[in-house]
């Protein structure tokens, strides 16, 4: 018995698209920042609210932030699918838009969980083993799931109306740096925050996810979070519709 | 072919529109048959790859209708799509090995794994694959890669094939291969729709063809029946077995004047004459009777049979003189 069409489409996502260099630069890059970056700015930032050290800061957010590197490798595999016509090879096969559409959705998630996988490893020695009850680890994966939708549905969407690879990628990069740079990531923000930067802050997505992650690292989890989560569904749920019509409306044919 | 077999796709007033005045293809009427190989002949832009592309679902028709397998085309999902095989003009490819590709693409079918290797096995070895299995498609020529997509499509089973230009780029010897290898399936029962460039490859492996133009078929039928409604002028070639008089040569050409048609000597020479002709048979047997009467003796004569190519020309040919305003389309 053939597995189903989405479980074989996300098997062939995995298979066609990942090779070492690739697997190292998407894991290697936040992996080496938790390394260089937290034990650097360790020694200079002396505690960070309630995480305490600065690496035990930082952790949490690169792990809210493999939401991006899955959403990233999903919006490259739809844009090279694009380039080098899988995607009407695919459309002219037995599969379904939806289908196709879910399969990129869920390897963005199972990417960016074997982030999360990768970067708790890579933290292992330097904050020790985080103790999280099961209510924590439901809403630090949650979390993960509802912002690789979030971010994978635009990605999606915006692969979906640009036909040209070189805008594609620079709004990728562009999307990405934006997004991690102006979150709470790397840095928290406090009193002494601009206004306008705080509120660029709290605008972003990744904000709400890296603090709810923190705040499950921390025992802290609370009222905040759920709004944040539901704030957090609500976008994935508008990504998703947009990147629905993207597909309902997408022309196929030769890109560059 | 079984043209009396099974239909697997019929076009009633088939048409698609990218903008409700610009009309790729319109009026399309046709049956395909299991076990028949249709081609779709037509010069570039006259709607072959949007036919195909309509016919596959990629693009829904904007008027008439058009059935697959028995299910209109608006209607036609998952199940239908199982039963066919696409080979498109652009290129597609994963980023992964030739053999990887073949065999992913049939992991991506449904295909199972022990026969999925010895399929893989069986294309590499037919497409002449074997020396780059290892390498990545879009480091091969561009006839490997064309044959890399051939052979990757035919990694699954299907009923229905289509294949729009499969042969571009490829040798004479590899062409011929392929060729005969469809021919093979399609007395298997494999359907195959084809769109072509190449005119003697579409007489050769074809039992129908349609031509395109502007969009719209001009005519379809069994290449030998083109060939012969669409011939135009035949070339005659005459060699007599004793040089020919002035005066003979104003005699034979005097009478064949008078009743050919469009009648245009070529070459003569004092022993030879070759001429061609819209009512070529007619003036052959003139020629005989003028030979016999003249005591000249024949040596050879020679009609010479119309190509494909030489119908096909024809048959576009009138239609641009008959309709110059051809409407503006896309492929």
């Amino acid at each position: 018995m053939k597995p189903p069409a989405v479980v074989r489409l996300v098997a062939r996502n995995f298979a066609a698209t990942l090779d070492p260099i690739t697997l190292l630069v998407m894991f290697g890059q936040p992996a080496f920042l938790i390394v260089i970056l937290g034990t650097m700015f360790n020694q200079l930032i002396p505690s960070v609210g309630s995480s305490g050290s600065y690496i035990a800061f930082l952790v949490p957010g690169m792990i809210a932030s493999q939401m991006i590197t899955g959403a990233v490798l999903c919006g490259r595999i739809f844009w090279l699918d694009r380039r080098w016509a899988m995607v009407e090879q695919i459309f002219s096969g037995p599969f379904l838009r939806a289908e196709y559409l879910a399969a990129l959705l869920l390897t963005a998630l199972l990417f960016s969980l074997v982030g999360v996988g990768i970067m708790v490893l890579v933290a292992l020695p330097l904050i020790g083993i985080a103790h999280l009850s099961a209510l924590e680890i439901a809403v630090i994966l949650g979390t993960i799931a509802l912002g690789s939708l979030f971010f994978g549905g635009l990605l999606v969407a915006i692969g979906g109306r640009i036909r040209s690879a070189n805008l594609y990628f620079t709004i990728q990069s562009l999307l990405q740096y934006f997004l991690i740079f102006i979150s709470t990531v790397y840095y928290p923000v406090t009193s002494g925050t601009p206004e306008v930067l705080r509120a660029i802050v709290y605008a972003n997505p990744l904000t709400y996810a890296a603090n709810t992650v923190r705040d499950a690292f921390t025992h802290s989890f609370g009222p905040g979070d759920w709004v944040a989560g539901g704030i957090l569904a609500g976008l994935a749920l508008v990504s998703f519709g947009l990147a629905v019509l993207s597909f309902r409306t997408l022309e196929l044919g030769p890109v560059q | 072919m079984t043209a009396g077999g099974e239909e697997i796709v019929r076009a009633e007033r088939l048409g698609f529109a990218y903008t409700p005045d610009r009309f790729a293809i319109r009026n399309l009427s046709f049956a395909i048959h299991r076990g028949e190989v249709f081609g779709l002949l037509g010069r570039n832009g006259a709607g072959k790859t949007t036919t195909v592309r309509v016919l596959t679902t990629l693009l829904p028709p904007t008027e008439g209708t058009g059935h697959l397998f028995g299910r209109e085309l608006h209607r036609c999902g998952r199940a239908e799509r199982a039963r066919l095989g696409v080979v498109l003009q652009s290129e597609s490819l994963d980023f992964v090995s030739v053999e990887r590709n073949l065999t992913l693409y049939a992991f991506l079918w449904g295909v199972p794994r022990e026969l999925a290797k010895s399929r893989a096995e069986e294309m590499l070895a037919l497409f002449e694959l074997e020396p780059v299995r290892h390498r990545k498609p879009w480091s091969l020529s561009g006839g490997e890669r064309r044959r890399f997509q051939v052979a990757r499509e035919l990694m699954h089973e299907m009923e229905l094939l289509f294949l729009d230009e499969p042969t571009v780029g490829l040798d004479a010897l590899t062409r011929r291969r392929i060729l005969e290898y469809l021919a093979r399936r399609a007395r298997g029962g494999l359907a195959i729709v084809f769109t072509t460039h190449i005119l003697q490859e579409a007489d050769q492996l074809c039992d129908r063809i349609g031509v395109m133009q502007g969009g719209r078929t001009l005519a379809i039928g069994p290449p030998a029946e083109i060939k012969r409604q669409y011939r135009g002028p035949r070339s005659v070639d005459v060699e007599f077995e004793r040089e020919i008089a002035a005066g003979e040569w104003d005699g034979l050409l005097g009478r064949l004047r008078i009743r050919g048609v469009g009648l245009e000597v070529t070459s003569s020479s004092p022993a030879a004459l070759t001429f061609r002709a819209g009512n070529a048979e007619d003036l052959v047997a003139e020629v005989v009777r003028w030979t016999h009467e003249s005591g000249a003796g024949l040596a050879r004569l020679s009609v010479h049979e119309t190509s494909l190519e030489e119908a096909f020309v024809t048959l576009v040919s009138e239609d641009a003189a008959a309709e110059p305003a051809a409407k503006e389309t896309l492929e």
